[in-house]
């Protein structure tokens, strides 16, 4: 889940990520009225072999982009959610299974609007990550300046991984090591956050799943077999902070301070 | 029935080991057929817990009930109601009820038995080996204890134990501290002490053969430690007990009726004025002696001895009593003016006293003594020339004599020729008195056994000797050896030399005939086990309540009610602060491995130099950041570092190479340690 303002680039980095991979990509803007049959797919009635055809929805690409997805209703937002989790669909009775990889990318705006959906705790938990890009520094908001349209650039990202390549990273990164002392530091993390009145609720065991499954990938990524916990510390705020809600919380967004006081105040070492 | 009440079989094994363990020290004072019966019901109650056996039926037990009640009754009747008795009676009941114990309640009674039963012993010794056994038994009893509420998944019994030894380690300094400072109430009703013990040691009477008697045998009469170190010669060590004079042609006693002394200051007129008697220029010999109990009232200190400690009263004769018999180990002080001499006059009664022989008999020792009296001058050279006549002529000194007649001191001296200390004594006395010297036997203990490791000399029952004291006009009281002009070796170097060879001394005592053949180990260890006992007794068992407030005064000035009260649970509080606390750092530190400690070890040398490690920084951003600051310490960092990533993080098992690797990371944080030296130095002058 990418969160930020409007204009931000959400749609250009997704757009990037899905031609630098070479995936199918789709992108369905998340409105109000979208029903869950406009994602998943709809069996239309064909005259002329007298039964229902499925015509495949959206959904049915490698990587999804479901623009503004609080904007929509939560019918509809639990009809993308299903197929997140399980990677798979099912319409009409009929188990369909989506194409592998697939990543799900929603961009949210942070502003509580009119007419949105804010997505219940339960969903956000379904994200691995939630990232905020933030503007851009000096030296790439003037390369920005420089280009004619942004699509230009977009356009012209080549292919850097084939699926077969995106497979093997996933193997890979399933094998990182994490030692005990690693582990014994994730879990006091995860229970620093449990049972304290400031946390309206601790982490769920699908989040510590996440913390691991981001910090092997990291790990891998920084060339590495084994998971340090500055790798745990580096992807923590994106994996956690949407799962995570101040007892006084309002809006949703305190798990950035909370994040900071787990890096703090949880001991790396003991 | 609910599971929960069930005995786990591996709390049952341990509660039958504890029942065996406490019942051991008993058996020895038991009817052999306790111990059957207790034997009996342990394998019984095994049988059970396999499914081989039932429990008793109503019958079984009714029989049991009425046995044991017979069983008391015959106790009470042969040996009395006494402490044998009741232990007997308390062992029978307690492994009865080993075979009703069904549920996990009984566990529980049982196991508080346990703990009743092994104090028993401490009724009967307080003695190290004792103690030492009941701590092993209290954690034993603590092992069954936790065996019954572990989960039934935990079955190592080394768990256990640990569990069990942590727990009593956790104990020990509250107990401690209510030792020294918990008030020592009188027991509300007094332990019959073992009434068929008879009183040992030297005793009032002498009569030929009651010495040796005592010399055969090898127990400790008491231990003795000089204030100030002084290397006494053997020939000076001549403890003495009591002085005997008065003698019926057979029996030399004491003058003075036994009834009395029960109550040693009712006993004789003790307070007189006896400085006059003396004159007490010289130094005295400071001395503190424990005593072995001994059920008699006489206790024992070097030649001139004014006791120091109260409840100690000195008798005319320089003797010394307790005031009451000596049912306990008794320590006691003693200043001793081993210069000076007693009783420079006479007076009229007891020069009449001690000349004093039977009208009868032994007529031709009379002669004797006559002839060599009218040979020489003055008394002294008529006691030498006694001596000198047993050194000359053929006299043996040994523990078998041969039977006397009816005139015994004609027979010793002229027929038998051999005898022990108390023959030479006695016929020593006899000649003095035959010639109007006045003369007396005194019976108490010689030499003594150094123990270097402690520096405090021991004395022995085999060191029993009887010697005599001869009034010499112008010089007193002066002590006189016979044995020493007969057998030289019997002074100057104690029983055990001289008497090595005599197949009656100590036969029986194999380990003591061991260490006389002078097997050097095993001597040593027996001196340092010696010692460690006399420490044992000299401030655990005689802590009393004397000590004890001794100690409260010096704590905390004069001891009121309140103050000590106060002290006692301030005392405790703080204890058990200090173990909580303990407990916790401990429990902690057990758990990380070593990896991680020596991880920390390193963040808090780092400290140092005002560069701590974090609490939430991963090793690589802190090396980061120590390097960052003190580019100097770069390369170790980054080793260290690295070595730590290897051993913490890369891998899951423990094999060699990460053994070495944690012994190069120490060897690491050694390095750093010495690079950090003159740094922090340097830091602490900024």
């Amino acid at each position: 889940m990418i969160e930020d303002l409007p204009g931000m680039g959400k749609t250009t980095l997704s757009y990037a990520l899905a031609k630098a991979l070479n995936l199918k990509y789709n992108r369905i803007q998340f409105t109000s009225d979208l029903l869950p049959a406009d994602i998943l797919g709809i069996s239309i009635f064909d005259q002329k072999t007298n039964e229902f055809n499925f015509h495949p929805g959206p959904i049915f690409s490698q990587l999804v982009l479901a623009d503004e997805i609080n904007r929509t209703t939560p019918k509809t937002q639990s009809a993308l959610l299903e197929a997140m989790e399980e990677r798979q669909v099912t319409v009409e009775g009929e188990t369909r299974g989506l194409p592998e990889p697939f990543f799900a990318i929603a961009t949210q705006n942070p502003f509580s609007l009119a007419g949105t959906y804010p997505l219940p705790e339960s969903q956000l938990d379904r994200f691995l990550m939630r990232l905020r890009l933030g503007y851009p520094d000096q030296r790439a908001e003037r390369e920005l300046l420089e280009m004619n349209t942004e699509m230009d650039r977009v356009e012209g990202i080549k292919q850097r991984l084939t699926t077969e390549d995106v497979n093997e990273f996933r193997r890979q990164s399933a094998e990182v090591i994490a030692s005990d002392s690693l582990l014994d530091y994730v879990q006091r993390l995860i229970n620093f956050t449990r049972g304290k009145n400031e946390f309206h609720f601790g982490l769920s065991p699908r989040g510590s799943l996440s913390i691991m499954r981001a910090a092997k990938t990291w790990a891998l990524m920084c060339g590495r077999n084994h998971v340090v916990p500055e790798d745990v510390q580096t992807i923590l705020p994106a994996v956690v902070e949407h799962r995570l809600r101040a007892s006084t919380d309002e809006d949703g967004h305190t798990g950035a301070s909370l994040v900071q006081r787990l890096l703090n105040e949880v001991d790396v070492i003991k | 029935m609910d599971i929960n009440y069930q005995i786990p079989r591996s709390a049952l094994i341990w509660v039958l080991v504890s029942v065996v363990i406490v019942l051991i020290p008993q058996t020895i004072r038991m009817p052999i057929w306790v111990t059957v019966i207790a034997a009996i019901c342990i394998l019984w109650r095994l049988l059970i817990s396999q499914g081989k056996l039932n429990y008793p039926g109503r019958k079984i037990r009714i029989v049991v009930v009425l046995f044991t009640l017979i069983f008391s009754i015959s106790q009470i009747r042969s040996i009395g109601i006494g402490l044998d008795s009741a232990v007997s009676l308390l062992a029978l009941g307690f492994v009865f009820k080993l075979i009703e114990m069904r549920y996990k309640r009984d566990i529980y009674v049982v196991l508080s038995l346990c703990f009743v039963m092994s104090m028993v012993s401490f009724l009967y010794s307080q003695g190290i080996v004792t103690s030492a056994y009941i701590a092993m038994t209290v954690i034993i009893i603590l092992c069954a204890m936790i065996a019954c509420n572990r989960s039934s998944l935990i079955l190592e019994a080394e768990s256990t134990v640990k569990l069990a030894m942590k727990i009593t380690f956790q104990a020990l300094p509250l107990t401690i501290v209510l030792f020294m400072l918990f008030p020592r109430i009188a027991p509300l009703w007094a332990v019959p002490t073992q009434n068929n013990a008879s009183g040992t040691g030297v005793s009032d009477e002498m009569s030929p053969g009651d010495i040796s008697q005592l010399v055969r045998t090898s127990g400790l009469a008491f231990r003795v430690q000089f204030e100030e170190e002084v290397s006494l010669p053997n020939e000076l060590l001549y403890w003495r007990g009591l002085v005997l004079d008065d003698y019926d042609g057979e029996t030399w006693r004491r003058s003075r009726s036994r009834s009395a002394y029960g109550n040693a200051a009712a006993f004789g007129n003790f307070r007189f004025n006896w400085e006059g008697r003396m004159e007490t220029n010289g130094i005295p010999l400071r001395y503190n002696v424990i005593m072995e109990p001994t059920q008699q009232p006489w206790i024992y200190g070097l030649h001139l001895a004014e006791p120091i400690s109260s409840g100690i009263f000195l008798s005319r004769n320089f003797e010394m009593f307790n005031n009451g018999l000596i049912s306990q180990r008794l320590s006691y002080d003693v200043a001793s003016y081993i210069e000076n001499q007693t009783d420079l006059f006479l007076t009229s009664s007891p020069r009449r006293n001690n000349i004093e022989i039977p009208a009868q008999g032994n007529e031709r020792s009379l002669q004797f003594a006559r002839e060599l009296r009218a040979a020489v001058d003055t008394d002294r050279e008529y006691a030498l020339a006694v001596l000198n006549y047993f050194a000359t002529n053929q006299y043996f000194y040994t523990l078998n004599p041969g039977l006397l007649g009816e005139n015994r001191i004609d027979d010793f001296l002229f027929n038998t020729m051999e005898g022990f200390c108390e023959h030479y004594a006695s016929a020593f006395a006899y000649l003095m008195r035959a010639v109007d010297i006045p003369a007396r036997v005194v019976v108490g203990y010689q030499g003594a056994e150094y123990n270097p490791f402690e520096n405090y000399m021991m004395v022995y029952q085999y060191n029993a000797h009887a010697w005599n004291e001869v009034w010499l006009e112008g010089e007193g009281w002066v002590r006189f050896d016979p044995t020493g002009a007969v057998s030289p070796t019997r002074i100057e170097l104690g029983a055990e030399a001289a008497l090595r060879d005599d197949p009656a001394f100590l036969d029986d005592f194999l380990f003591t005939a061991m260490r006389l053949g002078g097997m050097g180990w095993i001597n040593t260890l027996r001196l340092r086990f010696d010692a460690l006992e006399y420490e044992w007794n000299r401030r655990v068992v005689n802590y009393n309540e004397e000590v004890q407030f001794e100690l409260l005064e010096e704590l905390i000035g004069d001891v009121t009610e309140s103050k000590a009260v106060l002290f006692l649970l301030i005392a405790t509080a703080l204890v058990m602060l200090g173990v909580g606390v303990a407990v916790i750092r401990v429990d902690r530190s057990a758990q990380r491995d070593p990896v991680v400690n020596l991880y920390v070890s390193i963040g808090k040398e780092l400290e140092k130099i005002d560069l701590p490690r974090k609490r939430g920084e991963g090793p690589l951003h802190y090396r980061d950041r120590v390097i960052a600051e003190r580019p100097e310490l770069a390369e170790i960092m980054s080793e260290l570092t690295e070595l730590y990533v290897q051993l913490s993080y890369r891998s899951r098992t423990v094999d060699n190479l990460q053994r070495n690797q944690t012994r190069q990371l120490k060897a690491m944080l050694n390095q750093l340690r010495f690079k950090l030296s003159p740094l922090a130095k340097i830091s602490g002058k900024v």
